[in-house]
């Protein structure tokens, strides 16, 4: 297991390195001259050339990759040109914030597809098997922003007594209270994409399962229908929706950027939204790479688990 | 025997043209219904300025916040702009955007997956991690970054979109190379001294022909929703080009005010044209690849 891992780590590497130099190009890419927009109004030739000599950007382009790769490894992700904040810094203080809305938003995604997804596998063609087949269409092809703003004309406005507020943030230990009404509709927008997504693999794999050779044992022997599903059936269906589920922890700074932008919560993805305009390349760069490693750390972690849930995978075929 | 009739005709002719409708809506439902939104799209994409009933950008603020009525059947934006129109001339930019990106990533994805699959070796290894290095970066999150790097331009979203589809092509055309490489009559065009290209674009690209139609037809809902999703961030069409996403986004402040008809409109345009490309793909899929059909 542990010779997995590391293999696995090691062959991670040259990948990392790839995204890195993807990374770094992203902000070269750019037709605005960084040095422009971190000198704000100054624009004496001297005085930019001396900021241009401070931030690097005189040296060739391998060198300043070199030196911003090794900036980034000891976790100096640069300063914001906007208020000259670490971007380090700015994305820790932001995190708790997505982590919340996010984790909110898996919980709800994941109870409502278990809860829907059992009911409509164990009783096919029922009405809640209608539901969940049309939770899954149209979750897919329903814009999140859209839904977001249906969310908040219902809720904030149009219902009397406005329910929840329209946007806005509390932190959790300032007033929990406050903190859950803030949450309810932001986490209820994020959750319904991957809701179709887990309902679907829920219904389906739990299916798959139905069909096998064991779970006619287990009902022949005499077992409860209750014990077939929850000891038989949904151990072995719910492999594969831990490693979807997975990926979408790897993803939540992904699922954030537009939910936090609707609803104002101050997170990572509101961060680089807030970044972009003006500019602000280091923000972005690191909110990029953040959630670009992020994102393949958590792969790397679902595949582990994937082959400690199901031993039938074998570590070595698996790593070739 | 003289007496016996003998039928003139035993099947009926292929006439009942309502019928073989029928029979075809019933046999492929989403097909049909994907298929006929998808084509209603694109003729108000491509007939634009004859069906839309006004100017889509004129501001005639007379006319504004109108909540639906028979002049104007979505409303009116706080300008007075039609929001019938806006939306009828906004799929323009959304189709656009899908076709180029996804022709985009086509491309480019399917040469590469190609090569790789093709050459192997060191060719391979060096394309396949940079698929990886792509694959790393969340696919909105590295849409997002380009737009930003680039400029916010609806073209410059069309090159993210774009660059984003690219390793699902590179990945399905390089899987199926692989698998059809070792086949005898690959081989047997390779013994007569066939040239790789001929081999390549002969032998077996219409091999994988069908797996990519069903590739572009769902990640063009990808695109469509990805571009309303940039411009809802202001990274795709500028103002005052009508885009959905823009237009959501410009409508959210007036939802205090109750004017729910200027986010109606686009909102209910994205889902109905990510749906219907969403069902005609699984559709397609059912239809030209029962290999990858799914479960459930």
């Amino acid at each position: 297991m542990i010779r997995y891992i590391l293999r696995r780590l090691v062959l991670m590497i040259p990948v990392a390195l790839l995204v890195t130099v993807g990374v770094f190009a992203l902000a070269r890419l750019s037709p605005v001259d960084p040095v422009l927009v971190f000198a704000g109004e100054e624009r004496d030739p001297a005085m930019l050339d001396a900021i241009r000599h401070q931030l690097g950007l005189d040296q060739p382009l391998p060198v300043q990759y070199v030196a911003w790769l090794s900036h980034a490894v000891q976790g100096d992700l640069g300063r914001s040109f906007q208020n000259k904040q670490r971007v380090s810094e700015a994305i820790i203080e932001r995190l708790p914030a997505t982590f919340e809305l996010g984790l909110a938003a898996l919980l709800i995604s994941i109870t409502f597809a278990l809860v829907i997804g059992i009911v409509s596998a164990v009783k096919r063609n029922s009405v809640v098997d209608l539901l969940s087949t049309s939770i899954t269409l149209m979750g897919v092809s329903f814009p999140s922003f859209f839904l977001g703003v249906v969310l908040i004309l219902l809720f904030a406005y149009v219902i009397p007594g406005r329910i929840f507020p329209p946007g806005g943030y509390t932190p959790l230990i300032q007033d929990p209270g406050a903190n859950l009404r803030y949450l309810v509709l932001p986490a209820a927008t994020l959750a319904t994409a991957s809701l179709a997504l887990n309902l679907r693999q829920v219904r389906s794999s739990l299916l798959e399962v139905f069909g096998y050779d064991y779970m006619r044992t287990a009902r022949a022997k005499g077992l409860r229908e209750g014990a077939v599903i929850v000891r038989h059936a949904l151990k072995n269906a719910l492999i594969p929706v831990v490693t979807l589920v997975g990926i979408q922890v790897g993803a939540i700074i992904e699922g954030a950027v537009i939910t936090e932008t609707i609803f104002s919560w101050p997170g990572v993805g509101r961060l680089v939204v807030q970044a972009i305009p003006s500019h602000d390349y280091p923000v972005v760069q690191g909110v990029v790479l953040v959630s670009a490693l992020s994102f393949m750390f958590s792969t790397l972690l679902v595949d582990v688990l994937y082959a400690w849930l199901d031993p039938r995978i074998s570590y070595e075929s698996a790593a070739a | 025997m003289a007496g016996t009739t003998v039928p003139i005709a035993l099947r009926r002719e292929q006439t009942d043209w309502l019928g073989s409708a029928a029979y075809f809506l019933r046999r492929n439902p989403r097909m049909v219904i994907g298929g006929l939104i998808v084509l209603a799209w694109l003729v108000a994409a491509a007939f634009a300025p004859w069906v839309a009933p006004y100017d889509p950008i004129k501001v005639n603020v007379i006319d504004s916040l109108q909540p639906p009525n028979p002049q104007h059947w979505l409303g009116t934006d706080d300008l007075g702009r039609d929001v019938l129109s806006r939306v009828i001339w906004g799929s323009r930019v959304s189709l656009r955007v899908g076709l180029i990106s996804v022709s985009i990533g086509l491309f480019v994805g399917t040469s590469l997956g190609l090569a790789a699959g093709y050459l192997g070796g060191k060719f391979d290894l060096i394309i396949m991690r940079g698929i990886d290095a792509l694959l790393a970066f969340p696919a909105l999150i590295l849409a997002i970054g380009i737009t930003s790097a680039l400029g916010p331009r609806i073209e410059n979203a069309m090159i993210a979109i774009g660059i984003v589809a690219i390793p699902a092509y590179a990945r399905l055309t390089r899987g199926q190379v692989l698998a059809v490489r070792a086949r005898e009559y690959i081989v047997a065009a390779r013994t007569i001294g066939a040239p790789p290209l001929r081999i390549v674009l002969r032998h077996i690209f219409p091999n994988i022909m069908n797996a990519l139609i069903v590739q572009a037809t769902l990640s063009t809902a990808f695109a469509i929703l990805a571009e309303a999703a940039l411009s809802f961030l202001g990274l795709g069409a500028q103002p005052p080009e009508p885009s959905w996403g823009q237009d959501i986004n410009y409508s959210q402040r007036y939802l205090a005010n109750l004017k729910w008809w200027m986010s109606v409109g686009p909102g209910v345009a994205i889902f109905t044209a990510v749906f219907a490309f969403n069902f005609l793909g699984d559709a397609l899929r059912d239809a030209l690849d029962p290999r990858l059909r799914r479960s459930g």
